[in-house]
């Protein structure tokens, strides 16, 4: 098993909600999404993100405006859809389940032990 | 120091150095490959250019003078290449779709790490109709490809293969799969093709030089080229079509091909590429292949050209789209009805009509390739006989022409065409091209003022009858013989109509004919009238006086001489000869079967009557039979043999077969005369077709048309059939 590959399954498998979830809180330029998850310290490419987005958008989760810009080409900036929200509702309550049952999981749980020697004792 | 140029860039001009531009340029083109098969492929390129082009305006502000390789490979590794974000894409992916491709997604993951063989499955990831190929092709851990080619070929072959498939759909259960080959897939290599790059294709995946494959596909075109080299009497010998189209061998191949070229996917995306020559797809040797690419396209910018090569492309191009539109059509038409396995099944039949357009495109265009190499061979046919036909200086000089240019320049185009294309050299350029076609045109139009020349020759026309001599014979009976040739035939490779055969110096025509007809006395006679056309009177006279035809009589046989010759000289002006023998009522006559054997008839003219319309019609008699007697009576010849009772009869009642002779005169009298309306307005109908310049091409003209009509028709059938097998199979799928 590769350990570097299962991280970044890992990793890869929330960037989706990650980004979502900052769209959510607001309209945002795709390179400031990337500075900010790089603040978070979750590191991805740009040119996984803008692939990522276009197809967001084409699914009807996301929109765009354009604005202007003095330093280069008109910008997009991506907002999200109501369709959005609900898909982002419904990974939210995953994530939540998820996390829930990976702490329950992974957490060195003080009652297992006994519940082992229960099972021992008969 | 740098070459620094000026580009424009997402509507920005940007200084840059020449070397960074190439860097650049190299990205921007491996990130088009990777998301070669994305649906929003240049919405993201555009959005990542947008981005660099944002980084560079910062980087200018900043204050460097022009955009610096260091600045591009800085905002490169940021962006990130093709191969960094390879591993991310196949999640995010499978992320987006829904529950039903997580599940996808999962699955496939088990079955790709855990299982080594599996079960036998119908794939339910990459199918055309059932998925039964890919899931066998799975099982096997071959290219699904070759298992549908294998189907496919079963399908057309007996028909097996729709009950198999069909059988196999029913029995094995469904499972999303995921690829487990990794070696090679054949492809279409559309860098390197001819017609689609099929052959290219299979010389990547077996590793092959390219012409080894291109040849066994051109083997029927190149052995219909030497078969009509080596044969040069095919044309006469019967349409060479079936042996080499639609013959077992060259048949097969073309319909192999057009099933290749259908069922075998472009390589389209680098990935794709890479996979057909069997190399390991890591983004790396993407890079490589791009570069390659990139260096090809330089090149071969430079160096394209040859308008054969886009004629061929744009013939592909034409054939693809329309028969993509049609199935696209047809799709979205019916697709509610079938909307599961529909898709399936429409394309199949858009396959269908793509590969059957390509093989009726495929022969139509060998054909006219073999019809001009005939013209070509006959055309060398002919030539020995020039010197019976022309001249002057100028109609040879116009023939050699004609023969090089109109009909040798579109063979040895068309062959080194071939060759070049079959070895892969792709060098040439247009005023090659250019060159050809000017110099065709050259012999088009010399061939046309040699046509104009040559029917100048036969402007006029003059006859010159002569009276033979004979004497009666004893028994009242006369017969015709011609004897063996007494001129030497060198060689019988070439022969035509009405030409016995070509001597060294000397061309012998045997364009005689045997004219029966009553005589007005008791006694045999018999005349000989020799006609000729010429440009003017005076030199169809002359003409005349060049033939010579005799005969000669032994006893009760005339031998009539084989033919006549024409000295080296002497031009051929549709010369011949017509005998006339008259025969007394009460008398017989008999034409030996070698008559009819050794004399042909040379209807260049077809006429019946333009050089005897002036005599009378009802005592004519042509359509006799060799080897039988005849008598003549008052209304005419009759057979002896198949009257022989009444003829003994007549013998003993001649008075009751004189009122029977009447009455028979009468009555053919009238059958007679209808006929001779109808022969007449025959006549007149031929007359106006004579007036037409006689064009020795017309001739084979015919001919190539009556060869490619059934061609054709055989084609549509097959296309009939092959349809009516599809439509049962949709019934029974649906």
């Amino acid at each position: 098993m590769d350990i570097q590959n299962t991280q970044s399954q890992m990793r890869k498998g929330v960037l989706e909600f990650c980004i979502l979830s900052i769209i959510r809180q607001g309209e945002v330029y795709p390179s400031d999404l990337v500075d900010r998850m790089k603040a978070a310290n979750l590191h991805i490419l740009e040119g996984t993100l803008y692939p990522l987005l276009t197809r967001l958008k084409n699914a009807g989760l996301l929109t765009y405006r354009w604005v202007e810009s003095n330093s280069g080409p008109p910008r997009k900036y991506f907002v999200m859809t109501d369709l959005g929200l609900e898909f982002y509702g419904e990974l939210e309550r995953t994530w939540k389940e998820l996390a829930d049952a990976v702490h329950t999981l992974t957490q060195p749980v003080a009652e297992q032990p006994t519940t082992e020697e229960n099972q021992h004792q008969p | 120091m740098k070459k620094v140029i000026n580009i424009n860039f997402q509507g920005r001009v940007i200084p840059i150095e020449e070397t960074a531009y190439d860097i650049l340029k190299q990205y921007v083109e491996s990130l088009r490959r990777f998301f070669a098969n994305e649906e929003g492929r240049d919405e993201i390129i555009n959005d990542i250019e947008g981005r660099i082009a944002e980084l560079f305006g910062e980087s200018l502000k900043k204050g460097e003078t022009c955009i610096t390789d260091e600045t591009v490979n800085k905002i490169i590794a940021s962006m990130g290449r093709p191969e960094d974000f390879e591993g991310e894409e196949a999640n995010v992916k499978s992320q987006l779709g829904g529950e039903g491709n997580q599940q996808q997604y999962n699955n496939g993951y088990n079955a790709y790490a855990n299982d080594p063989r599996g079960r036998l499955y119908r794939n339910d990831t990459d199918k055309l109709l059932g998925g039964v190929c890919s899931g066998i092709a799975n099982y096997l851990r071959v290219d699904p490809t070759i298992v549908r080619l294998v189907f496919a070929l079963m399908v057309f072959g007996a028909g097996t293969g729709i009950f198999l498939y069909i059988l196999l759909w029913i029995i094995l259960p469904s499972k999303p799969l995921v690829t487990n080959i990794s070696s090679k897939r054949l492809y279409r290599n559309p860098d390197e093709k001819v017609i689609a790059g099929v052959a290219s294709g299979i010389s990547a995946y077996f590793d092959i030089a390219i012409w080894i494959p291109r040849l066994i596909f051109a083997l029927p075109l190149v052995s219909g080229i030497a078969s009509s080299i080596f044969r040069h009497s095919f044309w006469w010998d019967g349409d060479p079509f079936p042996g080499v189209v639609f013959g077992s061998f060259g048949g097969t191949l073309f319909v192999v091909y057009a099933i290749l070229w259908a069922v075998i996917p472009e390589a389209k995306s680098a990935s794709e590429k890479l996979e057909m020559r069997g190399e390991k797809v890591d983004l790396n040797t993407i890079k490589n292949t791009i570069q390659e690419d990139l260096e090809g396209f330089k090149s071969r910018a430079e160096k394209w050209g040859g308008e054969v090569n886009e004629k061929a492309q744009e013939w592909s191009k034409e054939f693809s789209s329309t028969v993509n539109e049609k199935g696209k059509q047809f799709t979205s038409e019916v697709n509610y009805a079938a909307k599961k396995t529909g898709g399936g099944i429409f394309k199949i039949i858009g396959f269908i009509f793509k590969a059957f357009f390509l093989f009726i495109a495929g022969i139509i265009a060998f054909a006219l390739l073999v019809a001009l190499l005939a013209f070509l061979v006959a055309g060398i046919g002919v030539f020995p006989l020039k010197n019976f036909f022309l001249e002057g200086f100028w109609q040879n000089f116009l023939a050699w022409t004609t023969l090089l240019l109109f009909l040798g320049v579109p063979v040895i185009g068309f062959t080194t065409w071939l060759i070049r294309r079959i070895m892969g050299v792709k060098s040439g350029n247009k005023s090659v091209g250019f060159t050809f076609a000017g110099m065709w045109v050259l012999g088009l139009i010399s061939a046309g003022i040699l046509a104009f020349m040559i029917a100048e020759n036969f402007d006029a026309r003059a006859r010159d009858k002569q009276q033979l001599t004979i004497t009666q014979p004893v028994s009242g009976k006369l017969i015709i013989k011609v004897p063996d040739s007494k001129v030497k035939v060198y060689g019988r490779w070439f022969k035509m109509d009405g030409l016995l055969s070509m001597t060294d110096d000397s061309l012998v025509l045997n364009n005689v004919r045997i004219h029966l007809v009553k005589s007005n006395d008791s006694l045999f006679h018999m005349d000989a009238t020799k006609y000729s056309n010429g440009s003017d009177e005076s030199s169809a006279l002359h003409n005349i006086k060049e033939m010579n035809y005799g005969i000669s009589q032994q006893d009760s046989t005339v031998w009539l001489d084989r033919g006549f010759s024409l000295q080296r000289g002497t031009k051929f002006r549709n010369q011949g000869v017509v005998v006339t023998i008259y025969i007394p009522i009460g008398k017989r006559i008999l034409l030996d079967r070698t008559v009819q054997r050794r004399l042909n008839h040379f209807e260049l003219n077809n006429g019946h009557n333009d050089w005897d319309s002036d005599e009378d019609w009802d005592n004519n008699f042509y359509g006799w039979d060799s080897d039988v007697e005849y008598k003549m009576t008052a209304g005419g010849l009759e057979r002896t043999d198949k009257k022989q009772k009444s003829v003994e009869e007549s013998n003993n009642d001649e008075n009751n077969s004189n009122q029977e002779a009447l009455d028979n005169y009468k009555k053919s009298k009238e059958e007679l005369k209808k006929e001779y309306e109808k022969k007449q307005k025959e006549a007149e109908d031929l007359k106006k077709e004579l007036e037409k310049p006689i064009d020795s091409t017309q001739y084979h003209y015919k001919k190539v048309t009556a060869i490619i009509a059934p061609a054709v028709t055989e084609d549509n059938t097959q296309l009939e059939d092959i349809l009516d097998s599809h439509m049962l199979l949709m019934q029974m799928v649906l």
